[in-house]
Formats: structure tokens, sequence, C-alpha cells
């Protein structure tokens, strides 16, 4: 049989969905490997005449059309493109397409040049599933660039990938393997790429189709009609701004943006959030109310000042009609006590006479008070610090495994069990885990001072509003609650099978979340020794966790692999929201004080704000120095956000949406957008952020930076009276 | 191929007896071993991260083994890093090994405890103060390069970097907030009032306004440098020293005036005027008036203790140190001794007494005495350090307990010898004065710590 081009005679778009097994050369192996070389036509005759003997008909035109697709080298072998390049197809394949997206028109580029990366992971992964190593090892340095700075934390974990084995056991890998990775096109774009796959189908062009059709989940969208956020226009800025960032809808959990529904049919309809802030119980607000009444008259407002009880009135009428607040039935708290009354009225106290801080108004941003509390001869030792609601009492987790907590007022730490003649000093140590302990928790305070007299600070806290808990977790896999009063440990929760990493308490206290690399997170109410609700879903360790403040919802922030920030109802168990976004660990979550907005920080220095109600993304900051925002904070008013990292810097931020965002947000309102060269051009006169010769520029939304000597954040965050505390270690 | 060498796959079977390894195996092996160590090290580099550290330390290891369920390797645990020695066993073929040093048994039982490392503390200072980082010695030197990006960064906020000082230096203006010309011309007004020496109502309505006046806030940091000023270069001007003090009381009781930043700049004010070498001239003011500027400052030193020591932690201590280090060195004239026990007194109260003043006032007896005995005006002074001391030693009376232990003392000589431990004029005077709780406090030699 002489050599002829292969006829196109395929005539749907996609490649055969059945081969690729584990471990086994994919794709249409050729028939016979024939010991001789003129053998290979007599054996496709031989076994030719057999079929049509036993009429085999069907299976007869198979095999001739299959044969006549096989092109012969000189020996006469057939030769395949699988054959030709054996380890290095699927380089060959990947650099086919790659060269391509280099070179394709402009229009196209952005949203195609995001498919290189599964595509190079799937190369990758099917070059060590098909036993080369050497090759995949080769594939993998040779085209890892254009990824370095994106997923870089993929890019280790998969660096050391040499046998199908290890492609069984990688997270990464099997993540992958197993799950389809969503993306977005528009219709044109991906119809490009499947006419350009099947000139080259020849040339590894079946081989891409084979991986889109397994592991891709390609969504096409018209996206001229549908402007805006996800339009056309929005994406040649980002090009423009060299702003490499995945889309909200991309990646592993293949959902709608911000929906947490992951049924690939599922429409984008996001569930609607109790966003108000929680009711306050009847009796208890009464109690407030005449404790209210009583302080009024007992001292009586400076003129102009509005009474507490006014001030009452109006904190509880400010309630949004479109939020509808979580009720009380649901989510079921202990009665309250005079404890709670007391916590009452020093925040209606607090609203009253705090230092507000407004938004950026008229282009100059607030200015903000920083108090730094600095830590001295720690050896590095220290994991976390942690300061009390009411900013009397300071706790660091060592490394050590113990836990050290300091009187912020010089008080002396007594408690009943001392010995008598013993001499309590201002700091206790707290020994009981036996790993390094990574988060701690106060319940909940406030901070009751004497008669305020102007400013004259004399903090002689009412005993009865201290902090009276505290909890702390560890790598020994267990979470301890703590008597402040006693100094002693009072339970062991133990549930979670690896590291905690995170544990905070509700803001009203009584219950409290936890994160693990178990890649759960659990919800407890401190009474109980097992977990209420257990929230499954993430695809890596759970690094971070965070509550509404209305104590309906928690959020937690996931790892390398899955980078995604999730919201959880308590009440429900259930995913409320999936934020993607992110490009590396999300380390920190902090939820505005309004219920609107949760920011998000992650170990690259971005920051992101996402917005719960559409479950969009505002906007994304930078400006932090690579190694981790480990920390973030609002203020009171939800109009500035507070951000402490590695890089030794405590930052501000404006968290307005910008200018750009807004304009775009009413274009989306308004006619569609155009996409046409002047509009494409006019829009991307916008941000333009980005590395400036190797040096992170911050955006413009950044107010101020305030650097440490030496000293890492570990926390930074608002109190009542918008005051900002941070806290670090100096590591000279 | 791998980075792991082959070598040592075969060299590990040989040592447990598997003589040959077919080449295949050796690599496949090889390249498992590199990818099961950097599972190990991505689990590790977890245990780093939330360790908030920066560097990989043997700990992080062995809690990554422990997370994949493998032995952790014992004998490893290290606070510092591991160092490596190098060893050649052939040209490009380094092998590294742990370096183990050899102890001396002998040497190190009988070797000196190392130091006990230092206990952890911690410090609170002013990161920022509305917006913008006071230069204390706590925060970095603003680096102009990174300032000028920063600048760069939030452009529309030149406003703040205007007042940061980021600004461009040409046009940084001396005074860097606005100043109203009313409040301008009040600072004049009144810096010039209190300094008139003719006009006793002026300086009197003067503090008045300083006292009640509601908007001063945005002066105090002018009226705190209009003090530092004067107090360093009127050290001989006893009537500038006075005023200036009163100048701060006066802002001090102003209820409207948050003043607990600017108490460190505050301090060595007082201080200055209260343990002083030589205040006022002697010549023209008598050589005893000084000592009425150091009641006073002494006294103002206490309320602003008071009033900020609750705020900022190491105030007292700070204060009551460098009070207790003027007190004991012997080369200074006896009024900054006499400062120095009356702020010590007022500071620590009665606790700081008895643990500060008292274990040292033998040792002081004899510089006291050398000053007993002199005719010229040291006598008059070291009397008033007496006085002082004293009367240091009466807070400690109404501190003790009154239990009144009568089974106490001895009568008479013997106590007289006992009082001895006091310094022998303190001594004499604390016997004559007869009084059982004063001896009671004083020959308590516990102190309760």
């Amino acid at each position: 049989m002489a050599v002829q081009p292969p006829p196109p005679l395929r005539t749907e778009s996609v490649g055969p969905a059945s081969a690729g097994g584990m471990g086994t050369p994919t794709a249409g192996t050729p028939v016979g490997q024939a010991p001789g070389a003129g053998s290979n036509q007599n054996l496709n005759q031989i076994v030719l005449e057999y079929l049509s003997k036993k009429g085999y008909s069907r299976t007869e035109a198979m095999l001739r059309r299959e044969s006549g697709n096989i092109a012969f080298d000189a020996t006469g072998q057939p030769v395949t493109f699988d054959d030709k390049f054996k380890g290095r197809r699927w380089h060959e394949a990947y650099s086919v397409v790659k060269t391509w997206i280099d070179s394709i028109l402009d229009i196209y580029k952005p949203e195609l040049s995001r498919i290189l990366w599964p595509l190079f992971v799937h190369c990758f992964i099917e070059t060590i599933a098909d036993c080369f190593p050497g090759e995949g090892r080769f594939f993998f340095t040779e085209c890892r660039k254009p990824f370095d700075d994106e997923h870089s934390d993929d890019l280790r974990a998969l660096s050391n990938v040499q046998e199908p084995e290890h492609v069984q056991q990688n997270d990464i890998a099997q993540l992958y393997r197993t799950n389809k990775y969503r993306l977005t096109l528009s219709k044109m774009g991906f119809a490009t790429l499947i006419e350009f796959l099947k000139t080259k189908e020849g040339e590894g062009g079946k081989s891409i189709n084979f991986l889109i059709n397994n592991h891709l989940d390609i969504r096409t969208v018209d996206r001229a009609a549908i402007g805006g956020v996800r339009g056309l226009q929005k994406l040649m800025e980002e090009k423009q701004g060299d702003e490499q960032a995945p889309a909200e809808d991309e990646g592993i959990p293949g959902h709608h943006p911000g929906s947490a529904n992951l049924s690939p049919d599922a429409t984008g309809a996001l569930h609607r959030l109790q966003l108000a802030p929680m009711p306050m119980e009847i009796d208890l607000m009464d109690d407030v109310k005449a404790e209210l009444n009583h302080e009024d008259s007992s001292n009586p407002p400076r003129p102009g000042r509005s009474t507490l009880v006014e001030q009452f009135e109006q904190r509880i009428k400010v309630e949004p009609s479109d939020d509808t607040a979580p009720s009380r039935d649901s989510i079921p708290f202990p009665p309250s006590t005079a404890r709670d009354v007391a916590m009452e009225v020093q925040k209606v106290k607090e609203d009253r006479d705090r230092f507000r801080i407004e938004g950026k108004t008229g282009g100059v941003g607030p200015g903000v008070s920083v108090t730094m509390i600095t830590f001295h001869n720690t050896f590095d030792t220290v994991n976390c610090v942690e300061f009390s609601d009411d900013n009397t009492l300071a706790a660091v987790g060592t490394a050590e495994s113990y836990i050290r907590v300091w009187s912020l007022d010089n008080r002396a730490l007594a408690s009943p069990q001392d010995p008598p003649g013993f001499q309590p000093s201002s700091s206790r140590r707290l020994v009981g885990h036996s790993g390094p302990v990574y988060a701690l928790s106060f319940s909940p305070s406030a901070a009751v001072p004497a008669p305020p007299t102007n400013g004259h600070t004399d903090h002689q806290s009412s005993p009865d509003s201290h902090p009276r808990y505290m909890l702390s977790c560890s790598a020994d896999t267990t979470i301890r609650l703590w008597s402040l009063d006693t100094w002693t440990n009072l339970v062991v929760y133990r549930s979670h099978n690896s590291p905690v990493w995170d544990v905070r308490f509700c803001p009203h206290g009584h219950y409290f979340v936890s994160s693990s690399a178990d890649r759960t997170a659990r919800l407890w109410s401190t009474p109980q020794i097992a977990p209420l609700r257990i929230f499954a879903g993430h695809d890596s360790d759970v690094e971070t966790v965070a509550w509404h403040p209305n104590g309906a919802y928690v959020f937690t922030g996931a790892g390398v692999g899955d980078k995604t920030v999730r919201m959880w109802s308590i009440a429900q168990g259930t995913q409320a929201r999936i934020f993607t976004g992110h490009t590396g660990n999300v380390n920190a979550i902090a939820c505005a004080p309004n219920g609107h907005v949760v920011a998000s920080a992650d170990d690259k220095g971005v920051i992101i704000l996402w917005d719960l109600r559409t479950g969009r993304l505002v906007k994304r900051m930078r400006g932090h120095g690579p190694g981790g925002i480990w920390s973030l904070g609002w203020s009171v008013e939800s109009s500035v956000l507070v951000s402490g990292g590695a890089d030794c810097s405590v930052r501000v931020w404006d968290v307005q949406p910008s200018k750009e965002t807004q304009a775009k947000v009413n274009g989306e309102n308004g006619a569609v957008a155009k996409v046409d060269g002047p509009a494409i051009n006019g829009g991307a006169v916008a941000s333009k952020v980005g590395k400036v010769k190797g040096r992170e520029q911050s955006t413009a939304d950044m107010i101020s930076d305030f650097k440490t000597k030496k000293s890492p954040v570990y926390t930074a965050r608002f109190t009542n009276m918008n005051l900002v505390v941070a806290g670090g270690a100096y590591l000279p | 191929m791998s980075v792991w060498n082959p070598e040592n796959v075969t060299d590990v079977a040989e040592s447990i007896g598997i003589a040959s390894l077919n080449r295949d195996v050796v690599e496949h092996l090889a390249r498992d071993v590199e990818y099961r160590m950097s599972q190990v090290l991505n689990e590790a580099l977890k245990f780093m991260r939330h360790g908030k550290r920066t560097t990989l330390t043997t700990q992080d290891v062995s809690q990554a083994l422990r997370l994949l369920d493998v032995e952790p390797l014992y004998g490893y645990e290290s606070t510092r890093p591991l160092r490596f020695g190098e060893a050649s066993i052939g040209p490009g073929q380094p092998l590294f090994y742990v370096e183990d040093e050899e102890v001396d048994f002998e040497k190190l039982i009988n070797a000196p405890l190392p130091k006990v490392p230092r206990e952890m503390s911690y410090t609170a200072h002013w990161l920022a103060v509305e917006g913008v980082q006071p230069s204390i010695p706590q925060n970095p030197l603003t680096d102009p390069r990174s300032a000028e990006l920063a600048a760069k960064g939030s452009s529309a906020n030149s406003t703040l970097a205007a007042v940061s000082g980021n600004d461009n230096i040409a046009v940084k203006p001396l005074v860097k907030h606005i100043l109203s010309k009313e409040l301008q011309l009040y600072f004049e007004r009144i810096c010039g009032a209190i300094l008139d020496e003719s006009n006793e109502e002026y300086r009197s309505a003067a503090f008045a306004s300083l006292r009640t006046d509601t908007g001063l806030h945005q002066l105090i940091p002018y009226f705190i440098q209009f003090v530092a000023d004067k107090v360093t270069h009127n050290l001989k001007n006893i009537f500038v020293l006075t005023q200036t003090m009163q100048l701060l009381a006066a802002l001090l009781d102003n209820q409207s005036l948050f003043l607990a930043p600017y108490v460190p700049g505050n301090v060595p004010s007082i201080l200055t005027c209260l343990i002083g070498k030589h205040l006022g001239n002697p010549a023209l003011d008598g050589a005893t008036t000084h000592f009425a500027l150091r009641d006073y400052s002494a006294s103002l030193l206490s309320k602003t203790a008071c009033q900020y020591g609750p705020s900022s932690s190491t105030l007292k201590p700070r204060i009551a140190r460098s009070c207790l280090k003027h007190f004991l060195d012997s080369h200074k004239p006896f009024g900054t001794h006499y400062g120095a026990v009356l702020g010590l007194a007022m500071i620590a109260g009665a606790q700081g007494v008895r643990t500060l003043i008292l274990p040292n006032l033998k040792a002081y007896d004899l510089h006291l005495q050398e000053g007993m005995k002199d005719d010229g005006g040291k006598r008059e002074q070291a009397e008033y350090v007496k006085q002082a001391i004293l009367r240091a030693l009466q807070t400690l009376q109404e501190d003790a307990v009154m239990e009144m232990s009568s089974n106490g003392h001895p009568a008479g000589e013997a106590l007289r010898e006992r009082l001895g431990a006091v310094g022998e004029v303190v001594g004499a005077r604390v016997f004559e004065s007869g009084r059982e709780g004063l001896i009671g406090a004083v020959l308590e030699r516990d102190p309760v710590v």
C-alpha cells in the first residue's frame, strides 16, 4: 500500500472519548506490530479475508478505513503521530497549540491563553502516566515559565511527579484528573480553536481534543452581548494591564461566579442570603434600654450629642429592606446574662463616642492611628498573636506548644487556684498542647471603662466584661478551651484528624469554628465535645476561617490546589457562595461589619473584596510584598480595611469600588457594550497595574503604608473605637 | 536523569544485602525517592507557612512526616540551623554530612551553665498617629526610595503624602500642618505672657486659659517644643523653669486635651527640672530656691505618671530607673539627690521606697555625713535631702500593715544600733522621732516582692 495523505474522514469535531486508560498509551494504537517488514500488508489481507469470510462486514469496513489512515514509514511500519514522537507527543501537541495561541488575533488571545494552563497540566500528567519520566521532566521545565507567577504552588506540587503511581497519589494531579476544569470562552474563540485542532489533527490536534473533551468543561458565551465584567472589553483591559488572574468562574470547582451550586446545569441563580444583623432577644433589649435610660439620667450627654437611648433606637432601626435577618430560632443561644447587658450597653456607648472613619473623601484617605505591640526575644517561635476585644489581654501561641498571655495594663493575672502567698505576675503560661499552636481566639468581651473623662484613659474595666475563655488550636489535632479566670484548660475538642490551622469564636460567643489540614472546617458549640457541623468541600487544606458579623455564616479559605473562598450557612450546613480568583494560598479573611462585603488575602500579596449579595468580585488590591498577608481588619463603619503581613508593614486600604468598576457596572446596566477598536482602547487606558521593574507596585486604593522595624505583622485589627492595634515579633 | 543519584539507591541496597539490582529498578526507585522527598518538603512548607516563618526548620519536617504517617526522624531537633560539613570523595562528588561536634563529657559537666535565654516580653509604640508615622526609634527610617514609590502608588493620595513628608523635598513646608492665624497669635501671646516677670495678672490669665480652653489640641506639640527649648537654654533661670513647669501642669489639667502621645516628649523636661545638677543661679536666687522647683516638678511628674502610667506600661519603670541612677551617683550634688528621692517616692510609692531607697541608705549615709560636717552651703543642702528621705520613710509607715507587733524591737541603744542599718544620720532621726510605727516600718527588713 502506498503512502497516502489521510483523508479528513471525521465529521464530528470531537475526538474519541474511549481512549486513555491509566498507564496505557492512548488513542489509536495500530492494529498489529508485525515482526517482519513486508508482512504487515499480508497480515492485513489475511485479517480482511477472515472478516469477510465470517461476515463481519462492519468490522471489516472499519479496519479498511483505519488502515487507510495510517501512514507508513520507509520500512513499511505504520507511523502515527503518537508513534513518531512517543514520549514527546504531548509536548509536541502542547507546543502546537501554544505557538498558535501566541500568534493568534489579539481579540482571542486573552481568553484562549487561559486554556494553556489546564492543557499544560494534563499534557504533563499524561506524559508521566505513559511512563516517560525523562520526557515529562523535560516538558515540565521547558514549558512551565508562563505559569510561574500564577500557579507557583501547583507547579511546586507537580514538579517531582515522575512515575504513574505518583500521578495516582499526587493531590494536584488527582484533582485535575477527577474534575473538569471549567473555562469560559467566547463562541467565536472556541470555534476557532476547534477548527484549528481539526486542521492539525495529525500533529497533535487529536490529543488536545481528547484532553478538552475529557478534562475540560468549556462554557461558551457571547461576550459581545453580555458585556460587563465578563465582556470582551474587560478581558482586553486585563491583558493591557498585564494582569494574570483567573476569571471568577474558572477552575476546578466549576461553578457560576459566586454560586455554590456545583451541578453542571446550574443556572447561576444565587441563594438569597440573610445578611442583616441578628435580632436582639426581647428581654435583653428591654434590659439594655432600662440600663441606658439609667445611664442617660445619671450622665446626661453633652449638648449636641444624642442620648444613649436615641442612639440605641437608631442602631436597631437600621434595617435595610432588601436584607432579611437570620432568625434566633435557627441558631439557638443560651439566655442572656447581666454580662451581655453590660456589653450591649458598652457597644451603644462606643457607637456614639467613637472616632468615625469615613471613606476616602475628596481623594484624601482618613488618617488612621496604629498602635504596634512588638514582642521581643521570641527567636521566631511565635506562631500567632491575638488581642482580646477589650484590649486588656494579649496572647501568643508558640511553636513550643505553650500559650503565653499578658495583661496589657499590667494587671496581675490572679487565679483562685493559686497557692496562698503566690504573687501572680502580669503574664501566664498555658501548657497543654503537644504541638505548635497555630491560632488563638478570645471569647467576645467589651471594654467597659469608668465614666469617660475626655480621652484621658483610665481603663478600669469592670471585671465582668473581661473575656472569660480562650480557644487554641494546634498541630496535635486538638482544640482546647481555656478559662481565663482560673488559667486552666477546660475542654479538649477532638475530631479533626490533621493539624488544626485556625479557630474562631462566633461574634456572639457560644459557637466556634475550626479549620484543619483534613480539608474540612467544623462548627462546634463550647459545651459539646463533638462538632455540630462538618463543612466539607474544599479540595485542599482549609487555611483560615472567619465569621459573618451576624453569626449565621462562616467563611473558609483554602490553600494550594483549591484557592477558593467559600461561605457556609450555619443553619443549613451547606455552601452558600464560592469565590474563585486567588492565585495563592488564602491566608486571611475578614467580613465587613455591615455584612455585605468580605475581604480575603493570599500569600501573593493580593487582597480581593467580594460582594456577598451578588457573589461577585468587587476589586483586587495589591501592594503587599510576597510572603503572605496574615491579618485583615475592618473599621467599624466598614469604610477602611487594614492589613498586616510578612513584609513588615501595616497597610490601610480604601474599600470603595474603584471608578472603573463603577463605570463598568453602569455600562452593564445601560446599553450593550460595544466591541470595536476605539472602545477597547478607551477602556484600556484605565488601570495599568502590575510589576514595575520587578518591584510590586501598589494599586491606587492603598491609603497608607506603615513599615515596621524588622517586625512581621501577625495581626492587625481595628478596636471598637477605630484605633488599629497591630501585633508582631521583632526579628533582628 | 533524576536529581537523586541512582548510585545512592544501589549503595543502600548493597548495605542491606541486595547485591544486584536491575538498572531500571534502581532508576525507578531513585525517582520515587525524589518524589517522596518533595512530598515531605511540600508538607513541611505548610507548617512553615502556618508558623509564619520564612525558614524551614527540622521541626517542620518532623511535623510533615507525622502528617504523612511516617515515623519522624529523631535526633535532628534543633532550634538553630544545622551545619553541614562537606567532604570530597572524588572529583565533582561532594558529600555532605551533618557536623557532629565531639564533646568532652567531663568538660560539659563542669562547664558553667549557659546563660538563660532572655524572657519574651512586649513593648508598645505608635506606628502611626492619624495617618502619619512618627519618627521615633521604634519606627524604621523612611527610605526616600520607597517613599517615592509609595507616593507614586497612591497617586490619588498626594495630600497625605505631603503631610507625611513624602512630598517633593523642594516644596516641603516647615510647618507640616497649617495652623490658623488665630492659633499662631494665641501661641505667641501665651508664650509671651507666661515669661513676663512683671505682670502677675497677665501670667495667671494665660494659665487659666490653658487650663480651660478646648481648641488647643493642634498647639500641643508646639508647647511641648517650647518647654523643651526653654528648659535646655535657661537652666540658670529659676523663674523660666518654674513657669514652663506650670505651663505643663496647666496643659495636663486641661480636660479636653489628650496628651498620651506626647508624654514621652514631656518627661525629659520635667526630669531635668527635678534632678538637674545646677538649677538656677545660687548667687541671685539664694542657695535653696531650687528645692521648691524640684518639689513642684516632682508633683507634676507623679501626676503625669498617674494619668498616663496605665496607657504606657514602661513609663513608670523608666522614670524610676533614671531617678535611682542619680540617687546612687554620689558625685552628683545634693540637689540632684533630693530630686531623685522625691521622684522615687512619688512614682514608686511605699513599695518603691522599700525596695529602692531603704537598701541603699546605709551606703548613702557616708555621703550624707560628709555633707553634714561641711560648714559651707552643703550642710543646708544635706539637711534638705535628710528631710526628703525621712518624708519618704514616712510613706512606709502609712503603707505598713498596722498590726503593731509590739513583741518586736529592743529599746534604747540596741534599737539605735539596729537603726544604724539605714545609716547613722537618718537612723538617729528616726530614733529621735520615737514613733513606733515609723521605726517598725523601717526595721521591717522583709521587702514584700
